[in-house]
């Protein structure tokens, strides 16, 4: 790595061979605007948003594409500099409709904010703007308003350059350029979606999320996704205590700017559902609600009888809560049988690109936790149907409407002596149950996970869970001293302060050291 | 003055390899490949002073030089032969009537290059010049030219035409590229260069039909005759197109320097009708237009016509009497490259468009005098701001045509009508 | 029922294929071919050359729409081309293209009703010396004069 000194607006700014002026600015915390620029494409340079002034060369240049170089000297704020940017945003705008008040981009439109930066005067054209395709359906998530777009390039880039899939080109030429996709085709490869987050304006936009709610009233929390074990960082956009979409967040190490498209809808299944609001407990063959101090100890004492038990944790749960699922089961079991929920399936090779072949985001972190003692989830869910329990203690998860094995789990199930569900909802499964705890979803609580590849990354809340319902680590935290389990941990916090000292592999780990992008965990993470 | 480029043109057959041989055709060829080094041949351009003709003027054997020798990827060279520029058709007279010039230059590019496929990228609409070209690049693989082992020297090249299917664009050289590699004729942005990273990131050089053809003739005589000829800085002879109101329009091969008011008054035979000269266009559409008072004492070659305030470009001559439009002729210039405009950056996929609704607006007697300002500030937000050269193509004749005829823009606008007719 | 090459096409796409170093490079002669073979390039026939040359069809669909001389429309028999290019305007291009239109009895970008005739009016076409000119499906017609439209039309009939 050669380093490269070079001045831009007066300020001397040190970056390494290679770099493009552009990315060596942004270190530096100069901003020079863009539209077709993405640090993970290829450079097309078609937008010219960027041209900056660089002494000794006669012309603008586009810091998109110019390599930095000893000594150069970069003025992005000259007169020259300020007029072009303002021509190009004239250019962007000829044929843009002014249709701001109906356009959903609204709030987070590059258009509009760089017309407020570079721009801010009133339209010379005159003329007839050029008219194209409204509202076209491209897929499944994703419409296409043709008259918003500034043929950036960057979707169809992504599709060539990323997914490999190549569904979206740039029709005709000149002014009559559009993005198209083949005639009776759609955009329906497993990351569709990106384009929209992409798109810097409101060319393509979400149609799971469009019109629900003006951008600028959401409430952004950064958190990790739940949809699988590669740990994509997000951010959980909400409105009015839902949420209205996740976004992905960038994050090199792990989605780089990405996010699927079964991740990002994942949301919907987990969280819009009839949410429990009371525990229930079984009574004349009928589940009715009790209160929380009678079904925990319910709960306790039924499980209690019932050797061997059967314990299963939703791959959705944090450290935390498996750190403490732990707990709780060794004290109710001589041999516990202990397992988190975790199923592959095939992949295709677009779908590899980001995703993980499992639905349970935290099996590495919960089987760190040690809840993992029975060879495996397939092997415990087979020993279940086998007969091989008397009782069970499920969190979490739905296992009676598992394809597949879902009739003979039910069967098994309700040949159990004792039945403890624990979920947001009234599953089929806690249908079967003598006692129903409910719990709250990932976006309600805070926690960890530690992803496939061993990084520990940290979940907020961003939702308020409802009255009645109690967090999956609060639950076992009262069960514990009720158990004979000390326990001195009252927050999340707390308790991760407790996996550090008690898992070897954690120490030294706190929610400050994790920070918004996670930590790596090595045979090293013990020094730290 | 002794013909280089048209020397062949009137013999008959001249487009056979069997004229072309006993004309002297391929001698060069057979030189270069048995007494010269691949270097030497480059050193032999560059002596000459040989400059690009596709309109850019760019030394020849520099660009050659350009291509890393130690480069373990393939090589390529391409013959421009997209001739697309309004007012040009020279490179259409030498491909259908003298091919195997072009094939022996293209072969001695390859050769000083060290390329072993070489690219004929012909526009689609020349059928005719691709039959032609087709049947001599046949005769030349037949004659061992083309190869294997040419002429026994160890040295293979394969030639390939490949032809266009209708873009102006495609003869800009990166535009050209990315059209060869299967794709829409959208230029690329640089650095990097197609000398580096061309043709699917290989080097590449691209020469236009005028340049290669009259290679051979350079490495036959040898590069001092040719550098005697024409000026200091542009070496040589050009073919020069002449179209339009002139009483004998057609390629005219010309010693670099000549004087242009003599060339279009005695070569070409002036301005038919008893009409007057109104204004020219000395290097195709794309470059800026001059007024009849201007072209006094102006010669032909890249630097007077640069400081005449416009560019030798292609030689395409387009000749406007005094009964032309400017207005209607502006609008039609500005309607080209609103059409020929590849979409791909914003200032030139909008500011064409733009310009030529202005222009068709105020020819159709709804302009207002601020647009003509507004043209020109246009044209200035285009130029420099672009990919390619295309944007420059586009703003410069606009602006000209503006600048150089602006009581007739006033009067047409003031009148709402044509003050011609 | 699925458009493909004949034989004798399919021996001269293989061949052209081959000769260039990547087999996208060869899109654009194979998607003339499949002008030639097909009439022209109508979303099967796009599909068609996207699946032989390993493209993505809407790759395909995108580089058709990039070039005049792909058609994804049918032309008709004869398909006129008039320069309308400054040197040709200069020299009369616009009488001529009147000319066509009343003959033929249609307008720029239409086509006869029997299918004969389709008339575009296309942008330079190297043939400044000779103005004005078309061009008639390959062949080039210059220093046209309205008389000599006629006879040309005579002609092809």
């Amino acid at each position: 790595m050669d380093p490269v000194k070079l001045t831009i607006d007066g300020r001397e700014v040190v970056t390494t061979k290679g770099k493009k002026v552009i990315q060596a600015a942004a270190d530096a915390g100069i901003v020079i605007p863009y539209y077709c620029y993405h640090p993970k494409l290829s450079i097309a340079g078609n937008c010219r948003m960027c041209l900056v002034e660089i002494e000794k060369m006669p012309r603008l240049q586009i810091a998109c594409n110019t390599d930095v170089s000893e000594g150069m000297v970069v003025l992005t704020q000259s007169p020259k500099v300020v007029e072009a940017r303002k021509s190009v945003m004239e250019f962007l705008l000829v044929n843009h409709p002014l249709d701001c008040p109906i356009c959903d981009q609204s709030g987070e439109c590059w258009l509009q904010d760089y017309y407020m930066q570079h721009d801010l005067q009133g339209s010379r054209f005159e003329e007839r703007k050029e008219h194209d395709r409204k509202r076209e359906i491209f897929g499944p998530y994703v419409v296409f308003d043709g008259e918003r777009c500034i043929k950036c390039t960057r979707c169809v880039r992504f599709l060539q350059e990323v997914t490999r899939t190549g569904e979206l080109e740039v029709l005709n030429r000149g002014d009559h350029s559009t993005i198209t996709r083949f005639p009776g085709r759609t955009l329906d490869n497993p990351l569709s979606v990106n384009v929209v987050d992409i798109c810097p304006v409101g060319a393509l936009t979400d149609r799971d999320f469009r019109f629900k709610v003006r951008v600028w009233y959401l409430k952004k929390t950064p958190s990790v996704c739940p949809g699988c074990s590669t740990g994509c960082n997000i951010s959980v956009e909400t409105y009015q205590n839902r949420i209205a979409r996740f976004k992905p967040r960038v994050n090199e190490e792990v989605n780089s700017h990405w996010l699927c498209d079964e991740g990002r809808y994942c949301f919907h299944a987990l969280t819009e559902v009839e949410r429990l609001t009371s525990p229930l407990i079984r009574q004349e063959g009928g589940l009715v609600p009790t209160d929380w101090e009678t079904a925990l100890w319910a709960a306790l004492t039924g499980l209690g009888k019932a050797d061997p038990l059967a314990g299963v944790l939703s791959g959705r749960n944090t450290n935390e809560e498996a750190f403490l699922f732990g707990k709780v089961i060794a004290k109710l079991s001589a041999q516990p049988a202990l397992e988190v929920f975790y199923q592959e399936r095939e992949l295709t090779e677009t779908e590899k690109v980001l995703k993980s072949p499992d639905r349970s985001p935290n099996f590495q972190g919960a089987r760190d936790m040690g809840v993992s003692t029975n060879g495996g989830f397939d092997l415990l869910l087979r020993e279940l149907i086998e007969g091989k329990f008397r009782g069970a203690y499920i969190v979490g998860e739905d296992l009676v409407s598992l394809p597949g094995n879902g009739e003979k789990i039910r069967q098994a199930l309700e040949k159990l002596s004792f039945l403890v569900v624990q979920d947001t909802e009234l599953t089929s499964t806690a249908k079967l149950a003598h006692v129903v705890l409910p719990a709250t979803n990932f976006a309600e609580k805070e926690g960890t996970y530690t992803n496939r590849k061993g990084r520990v990354q940290k979940l907020n809340a961003a939702l308020v869970p409802p009255v009645g319902a109690l967090h999956d680590w609060q639950i076992f935290a009262r069960l514990l001293p009720d158990v004979g389990e000390k326990i001195s941990s009252h927050t999340p916090a707390e308790i991760f302060q407790e996996i550090s000292r008690q898992i070897p592999r954690y120490g030294g780990l706190s929610y400050a050291t994790i920070g918004e992008l996670g930590i790596q965990l090595s045979d090293e993470t013990k020094q730290l | 003055m002794e013909k280089i480029l048209l020397r062949n043109i009137d013999i008959q057959d001249s487009h056979t390899l069997q004229v072309y041989e006993s004309r002297g055709g391929y001698r060069a060829l057979r030189k270069a490949l048995k007494e010269m080094t691949p270097e030497r041949v480059t050193e032999e351009v560059k002596a000459s002073g040989l400059r690009g003709r596709g309109g850019a003027g760019f030394p020849t054997g520099m660009k050659w030089s350009f291509v890393p020798k130690d480069s373990l990827k393939p090589k390529y060279l391409i013959c421009n032969a997209d001739e697309s520029e309004p007012g040009t058709f020279k490179d259409r007279l030498l491909i259908e009537k003298d091919p195997h010039a072009m094939v022996e230059g293209v072969i001695l590019a390859s050769y000083a290059i060290q390329s072993h496929t070489a690219f004929i990228y012909i526009r689609g609409e020349l059928a005719f010049g691709a039959k032609v070209l087709e049947r001599a690049i046949a005769e030349a693989y037949q004659a061992g030219y083309l190869g294997k082992n040419i002429s026994g020297s160890g040295y293979d090249l394969e030639l390939i035409l490949h032809r266009g299917a209708g873009a102006y664009i495609c003869g800009e050289e990166t535009g050209l590229l990315s059209s060869l590699e299967g794709g829409r004729g959208w230029p690329k942005v640089k650095p990097p260069f197609p000398a580096t990273h061309g043709l699917f990131g290989c080097p590449t050089i691209v020469n236009n039909v005028e340049t290669l053809a009259v290679v051979p003739w350079i490495i036959d005589q040898g590069a001092a005759r040719y550098a005697a000829i024409g000026t200091e800085k542009s070496k040589g002879t050009k073919l020069f197109c002449v179209s339009g109101h002139i009483r004998n329009p057609g390629v005219y091969e010309v010693e670099m320097g000549y004087p242009f008011r003599q060339f279009l008054e005695e070569d070409c035979g002036g301005v038919p009708g008893g009409k007057k000269l109104k204004g020219v266009i000395p290097g195709g559409a794309s470059m800026p237009v001059l007024r009849a008072d201007e072209i006094e004492g102006v010669r032909m070659d890249y630097e007077s016509m640069q400081a005449a305030g416009t560019l030798l470009g292609s030689g395409g001559v387009i000749v406007m009497d005094d009964s032309t439009c400017m207005v209607k002729t502006a609008w039609n210039i500005a309607r080209f490259f609103a059409h020929e405009s590849c979409g791909q950056c914003s200032p030139c996929r909008e500011g064409c468009h733009w310009m030529e609704k202005i222009f068709a607006r105020i020819d159709n007697g709804s302009g207002e005098k601020a647009d003509l300002d507004l043209i020109l500030n246009i044209s200035g937000n285009i130029i420099g701001r672009t990919i390619c050269p295309f944007g420059d193509a586009a703003a410069m004749p606009a602006a000209a045509f503006i600048k150089k005829y602006r009581d007739e823009f006033e009067e047409h606008i003031r009148q709402k009508r044509c003050v011609l007719t | 029922m699925a458009l493909e090459f004949s034989p004798e096409t399919w021996r001269r796409f293989e061949e052209l294929v081959g000769r260039y170093p990547k087999k996208e490079a060869a899109l654009i002669p194979v998607l003339s071919m499949a002008q030639k073979e097909f009439g022209h390039l109508r979303l099967q026939a796009m599909e068609y050359v996207a699946k032989i040359i390993e493209l993505p069809a809407a790759r395909v669909y995108s580089v058709v729409s990039f070039y005049t001389m792909l058609n994804m429309k049918p032309v008709g028999k004869y398909h006129i081309q008039v320069c309308r290019t400054l040197p040709c305007a200069l020299m009369g291009a616009e009488r001529m293209a009147a000319r066509l239109k009343r003959k033929l009895g249609i307008q720029v970008g239409e086509t006869t009703s029997d299918g004969n005739f389709t008339l575009t009016e296309v942008e330079c076409l190297a043939s400044c010396g000779t103005a004005p000119m078309m061009q008639v499906n390959e062949d080039y017609y210059e220093n046209l004069t309205e008389a000599k439209v006629d006879d040309v039309l005579e002609s092809l009939k």
